[in-house]
């Protein structure tokens, strides 16, 4: 318990900048999509015993919690995810790049917002017009 | 006294070289892949549309149960081996790390298998 407090005391004060950052979220966002992924393969799974019990399981997805969770969860997670995975290839792949990080997660963010805000509205809107 | 640390001693096996390759690899693809299936599945049909039936109909397709397996594949070996690294970062008693990397395999195994299974013999 004291080592836990301790690391999260270094996480918030060791300064890393973009690339602490980037990371954080990059790990957060990773760990959550694959918690989601678990239910989800095994959910798509209860396709083979039919409709009626495929259907009663997709209440979950349709209650209202579920939907934001999505919105502001998994769909958020999994684009931030991507595109700093992308980053990261980027700089993996041509070290040049490297030199150039903070300034890549920048633009990175600017693409995400870009993508997010729009989409992300729809989604919102859809959920109130009931269709 | 050495000024610099001595040089990593050469690893046995180069599995986290292929892991590394396998994860910019397989980011690529899931790039492609997994943005496009949740914009199609929220955003072109909206999650209220989904039922079995719209499954059961995307399934008629041969190119539809690739597409899934795909992601099913390369989703949940990114996932899992991403898992593996985040595991190796925070669990340091040796025991424990066996323990819960164990589990891991285990549900990785199990998953595919289930999902698979699914993809390949869906009947409507």
């Amino acid at each position: 318990m004291m080592a836990a407090i301790t690391n999260l005391f270094r996480a918030v004060t060791y300064r890393g900048q973009e690339g602490q950052i980037a990371w954080m979220l990059h790990r957060i966002a990773g760990v959550g999509v694959f918690v989601f992924l678990a239910g989800h393969i095994f959910d798509i799974f209860l396709m083979a015993f039919g409709p009626d019990v495929f259907d009663a399981l997709l209440f979950f997805y349709h209650q209202f919690f579920f939907k934001l969770l999505i919105i502001f969860g998994l769909y958020l997670g999994v684009l931030y995810h991507a595109l700093n995975g992308i980053r990261i290839v980027i700089i993996d792949f041509w070290p040049g790049m490297a030199k150039y990080q903070a300034r890549l997660w920048r633009i990175q963010l600017g693409i995400f917002v870009l993508a997010y805000i729009p989409s992300a509205t729809i989604m919102l809107s859809r959920m109130f017009d009931g269709s | 006294m050495q000024a610099t640390s001595p040089a990593r001693p050469r690893p046995a096996s180069n599995f986290e070289l292929y892991s590394w390759f396998f994860m910019r690899i397989s980011a690529i693809v899931l790039f492609v892949l997994a943005v496009f299936h949740l914009v199609y599945m929220h955003l072109v049909i909206g999650l209220d549309a989904i039922t079995f039936e719209v499954i059961a109909e995307r399934w008629q397709s041969a190119g539809w149960r690739l597409f899934d397996l795909f992601l099913l594949v390369f989703g949940w070996i990114h996932g899992a081996n991403g898992m593996r690294v985040v595991l190796d970062d925070y669990i340091h008693p040796q025991g424990w790390k066996v323990f819960v990397k164990s589990i891991l395999y285990v549900v990785t195994f199990v998953l595919i298998v289930l999902g698979a299974y699914i993809i390949f013999t869906f009947r409507m």
